[in-house]
């Protein structure tokens, strides 16, 4: 048994200290929101290495290594093509159903991918966090870059099917339309990976719902049947029709294709989900700063 | 009450204010549960919650180090010294109370984790960032710091596979290759054979010779009469004593050693003749200026 803490007198004496505190800060302040951008800007190094570290290793228990990259997002439309293509027949009134379903898959993957890891990554990173001191923001960033660099291999290999297989397409200068397309699709996704985050550091459970949530998502962005055949209902037709991810899709297929170009509409809905998922997400995630990583 | 000795100025501007921090955790107990075990039925099941306890960790501290200080931390397993160290070094925040520093404080500890899928040296470039330096003065420390881990070809090993004694090596190797303002020590001396050890100690008197103060957790009571020109001796959360090394090294070693012959109540009167003469700080802010990072 050790003593009781009650038997503990007080102090002799309280001594007084005038302190001049103009020149300290508080630990672990959360910094002002400019600094904080500036902040992250100075560590776009440390970003650029995880990402790219992170990519290179990913992979390196497996076999065939970064095969893997091309090979997931190939075996998985192969597995649509079968189902809807071959076995329901959602097919039908859609030119080129192929290249329609890899396209929708492909550009699906990459956000799918970019949000739910970037949803997990200050979670999955508490030893970091608790070690170093950084801004958090760069995890999320780092995690959305690392899911860009592995959809590089994904994108050249879209890009092969569209061009091998029959029908093949031939290659027009619309092809060029896709980079802003990616872009805009890069900047949602982060967004939506900087709210998430940010969620799940608070309340973990949500990891438990987000594949739910991607599923429902996938079914509403028209990948492996037509929308303006299947969809009868005009709410939820209009619903599909801002759905940025729908957008994204749509917009590669006009380009890669059916070479038309992307109506301005689209453009215009993509550009205003990413715009707003980002400007959301930095500052909901920046009023988060100081709680993450501490339990 | 206390007496209030005459309000002091401290000159100058002091590195580390802990100004009345205290430190609660709510945790789940089972010692309840364990109790309930024998009832049965489903609705008793569900009802049955979690108990928490609140664990005071730290009560009600007030700290002021000034430049050129060593301060020294002793006290028992659980008094109170690594919380004191993660609230200065921003790792925990305090439930209450605020802790000011002048720069940023580093931890030198075996707790900062890294990332076991990366190999040693990537780790090594990977902290550096994450501490905020660049490039090129991570490549002009590289060679030092794998020297100092004393980790020679197994750097170009992922960190999955060291020792538990490697990668604390590797840790405290990162750490120590910054050159702090105000320096955390939580018994990093203490891991790693004999060899690491001295070349650690050595690399210690360095950054202390360099640093404008330090902290220093240690069970090693003559590291810390060796190191330090102040030492607080905490017990279950309370400051008990606050001032010469010897002093409080030796009030602290006549106290464990009633406890261990178990003589309880001989060792709490020890305890209370060092509180009843302990003089406990209060921090006054002498300027109205704006301070930095405040909230």
């Amino acid at each position: 048994m050790s003593p009781k803490k009650t038997t503990l007198p007080e102090p002799a004496a309280v001594q007084p200290l005038a302190v001049n505190t103009r020149k300290l800060s508080r630990v672990g302040a959360r910094p002002g929101f400019l600094d904080y951008l500036v902040q992250l800007w100075d560590y776009r190094h440390f970003v650029f290495y995880d990402a790219r570290a992170r990519v290179l290793n990913g992979t390196r228990r497996d076999r065939l290594g970064s095969a893997w990259l091309i090979l997931n997002p190939i075996l998985n439309g192969l597995t649509y093509y079968v189902i809807f293509g071959l076995l329901l027949h959602t097919n039908r009134g859609i030119e080129n159903f192929l290249g329609y379903l890899v396209v929708g898959i492909f550009m699906f993957q990459l956000s799918a991918g970019a949000i739910t890891s970037g949803a997990r990554s200050v979670h999955n990173s508490k030893s970091v966090v608790q070690a170093f001191n950084f801004p958090r923001a760069t995890l999320v960033i780092g995690a959305n870059l690392r899911e860009l660099l592995m959809g590089v291999p994904m994108i050249l290999a879209m890009l092969l099917i569209i061009i091998v297989l029959p029908p093949a397409e031939s290659i027009t200068w619309r092809w060029i339309l896709i980079l802003p397309a990616i872009a805009l699709q890069f900047v949602f996704n982060l967004g939506v990976g900087l709210i998430l985050a940010r969620i799940v550091s608070r309340v973990h459970d949500v990891t438990h719902l987000i594949p739910f949530g991607m599923r429902a998502w996938m079914y509403g962005s028209a990948i492996f049947y037509s929308y303006d055949r299947f969809i009868t209902h005009p709410q939820i037709l209009a619903l599909v029709k801002i759905n940025p991810l729908f957008n994204v899709i749509d917009i590669v297929r006009n380009c890669l294709l059916y070479d038309t170009l992307p109506a301005w509409r689209s453009w215009g809905i993509l550009s205003a989900w990413a715009l707003g998922a980002l400007a959301i997400g930095i500052v909901f995630f920046w009023r988060g700063e100081e709680t993450y990583g501490r339990s | 009450m206390a007496a209030v000795e005459a309000l002091v100025r401290v000159e100058g501007h002091p590195c580390v204010v802990v100004d009345r921090v205290e430190m609660r955790f709510k945790v789940p107990s089972t010692e309840a549960l364990a109790a309930d075990v024998q009832k049965r039925g489903l609705a008793r099941r569900l009802k049955r919650r979690p108990h928490t306890v609140t664990v005071r960790a730290l009560n009600e501290l007030s700290l002021v180090v000034e430049r050129g200080e060593s301060v020294g931390i002793i006290g028992r397993n659980g008094s109170g010294k690594s919380t004191l160290m993660k609230l200065i070094s921003g790792q925990l925040r305090a439930t209450s109370g605020s802790v000011l520093a002048s720069s940023t404080p580093v931890m030198l500890g075996v707790n900062a984790a890294l990332v076991p899928d990366l190999s040693g040296d990537q780790n090594v470039v990977l902290g550096c960032l994450a501490m905020g330096l660049a490039r090129p003065e991570i490549d002009s420390r590289f060679d030092k710091i794998v020297e100092l881990s004393g980790l020679e070809k197994a750097i170009y090993l992922p960190m999955k596979s060291y020792s538990s004694g490697m990668s604390s090596r590797l840790r405290f190797a990162i750490a120590a290759s910054l050159d702090p303002e105000i320096l955390l020590v939580d018994e990093a001396l203490n891991t790693g054979d004999a060899q690491f050890s001295d070349r650690s100690k050595q690399r210690m008197d360095e950054l202390r010779a360099q640093a404008g103060c330090v902290l220093l957790v240690s069970h090693s009571l003559g590291t810390i009469t060796d190191m330090c020109t102040r030492t607080l001796w905490l017990d279950k959360g309370d400051l008990i004593m606050d001032g010469d090394p010897e002093e409080a090294v030796k009030a602290y070693k006549d106290f464990t050693s009633h406890l261990s012959k178990g003589n309880n109540i001989s060792a709490a009167r020890i305890r209370s003749e060092a509180r009843a003469n302990l003089v406990a700080t209060e921090i006054r802010e002498r300027t109205s200026g704006r301070r930095k990072g405040a909230l």
